[in-house]
């Protein structure tokens, strides 16, 4: 394995966060030499900086996405931490339906969700099976269930729908298994109806979030972790701007936005917090 | 049925021929290597054992009389727990179905006459999986754990916080609302404390 000198830690930390704004210090020797060396040696490189002159100098930026791909963590699961779930399940899409409900009796309700780092894509498929179980009929709503993420690889993964045994029978009941998944091999892949209520695309959450629209719900949970606290409060602050006024934000559950965006009030709910705009 | 081995930390392994002299080979020679070994003659009677006692492993002949063959015993497993490594034993001529069976979740497939040291290599790389698995497991269980408690302090001391702060705002307001003399403007804030 290809061994990364102290000035190409700092070198490649710094380029990191230019292209996706994850933030690695310098302790992280073991991180970058494990999730780059294969690139490096794909790439033919004889070094890290070798591998950072030819991302650089890449036109099709095939390279930066393949170190963003490497070094973002897909680290999730179904229903990942069972109490944003629940408080979901019941008190938020309950309580945003009501709202909906009663705006206007001649449209439609709907309700709008943003997995914000929706990795591979189950946080956002764990919502829909909430919708589906709680709603039954969804002709009834218009649906919007949107989730981004800044990994290509991991954007492609949720869109297929498909997760090998061991991604799908973490946090997955085996009653809603065999409800909304079909087995292929030794694949599950999503099916065809709850694939329909979610889309995924790829971005960059330090980039303006422009024609994203307005949110009833936003799920940031455990990304901004990687962010340093100048580039959290510009998300938070950007968050805030596309949650509808009575909206609600959910982060995670070892996350705090004190000191971070003022905007936000915590509520607490059973034994999860939520957050709404002041 | 019968049992074979002592239950030391090791698979138990559900075989399925309705060949008798094949069953009570591979009865034997699983049950020498140490591991825990159920067998039984044919699709039925193995389905009906799955129901009884959680298996690592299913072995069982692709062809067999009777209503559940080696392709529904594979797919009856599967549905009992997808964490059940199904292995398959074919003759040469049915390689297709054999693939057709790990298209539908078995790990493997042995041709017959099966070689033991080839099926005892495989064994082994679902044990050392398994190990891994368990090992990944236990890892994620801690972080859960640690998880779990970091967030009810974390909550905690976030609604402590929105509390202070708000009062703090509170007394700003009173302390500095200069329609007011300063000794009411105290006696307000005293109260504000003490009703806390």
């Amino acid at each position: 394995m290809l061994t990364i000198s102290p000035e190409e830690i700092k070198l490649i930390t710094k380029y990191i966060y230019e292209i996706s704004g994850i933030h690695l210090d310098e302790s992280k020797k073991y991180l970058l030499e494990t999730r780059l060396n294969a690139i490096a040696e794909e790439q033919g490189c004889s070094s890290y900086q070798d591998l950072f002159k030819k991302a650089k100098a890449d036109a099709t930026k095939a390279i930066e996405r393949k170190i963003i791909d490497a070094i973002s963590t897909n680290e999730t699961l179904f229903f990942r931490d069972t109490g944003p779930f629940e408080l979901l399940q019941h008190k938020i899409f309950p309580e945003l339906i009501d709202a909906r409900s009663s705006r206007n009796s001649l449209q439609k309700p709907s309700l709008k969700v943003w997995s914000a780092a929706s990795s591979t894509g189950q946080e956002l498929y764990s919502v829909a099976i909430i919708l589906q179980e709680l709603l039954g009929d969804l002709s009834k709503y218009v649906i919007k269930l949107s989730g981004t993420d800044i990994s290509d690889a991991a954007v492609a993964q949720a869109s297929s729908g498909k997760y090998n045994k061991f991604e799908i029978e973490r946090g997955l009941a085996r009653d809603k298994l065999l409800k909304y998944f079909t087995m292929s091999g030794q694949t599950w892949k999503v099916n065809d109806q709850l694939r329909a209520m979610v889309n995924f695309r790829k971005l960059n959450l330090m980039l303006p979030f422009t024609g994203l629209g307005k949110f009833d719900i936003v799920l940031c949970r455990n990304v901004a972790i990687y962010f340093t606290l100048e580039d959290r409060k510009k998300l938070f602050n950007k968050i805030a701007d596309v949650l509808e006024p009575d909206g609600y934000l959910l982060i995670g559950s070892t996350e705090s936005l004190t000191g971070i965006c003022p905007r936000f009030i915590p509520k607490r709910h059973l034994r999860s917090i939520f957050y709404q705009l002041k | 049925m019968k049992f074979y081995g002592v239950p030391m930390n090791t698979m138990r392994i559900l075989v399925a021929d309705d060949d008798p002299v094949i069953l009570k080979l591979l009865e034997k020679r699983l049950g020498k290597e140490g591991y825990d070994v159920v067998v039984a003659t044919d699709g039925t009677e193995a389905a009906r054992l799955l129901d009884t006692m959680p298996f690592d492993v299913v072995i069982t002949d692709l062809i067999m009389p009777g209503a559940i063959g080696g392709i529904q015993l594979l797919q009856l497993a599967k549905e009992k727990s997808i964490e059940i490594q199904v292995i398959v034993i074919t003759a040469h001529s049915s390689v297709d179905t054999a693939v057709d069976a790990m298209k539908k979740g078995a790990v493997d497939y042995l041709e017959k006459p099966v070689n033991f040291d080839e099926l005892f290599l495989r064994l082994e790389k679902i044990s050392e999986i398994k190990a891994l698995m368990k090992n990944a497991g236990d890892l994620r269980e801690a972080m859960n754990v640690t998880e779990s408690s970091a967030a009810q302090t974390i909550q905690n001391l976030e609604m402590i916080n929105t509390n202070l702060s708000m009062q703090l705002e509170k007394l700003e307001t009173i302390l500095s609302d200069h329609h007011q003399d300063e000794v009411s403007r105290i006696e307000q804030a005293l109260h504000l404390l003490e009703s806390r």
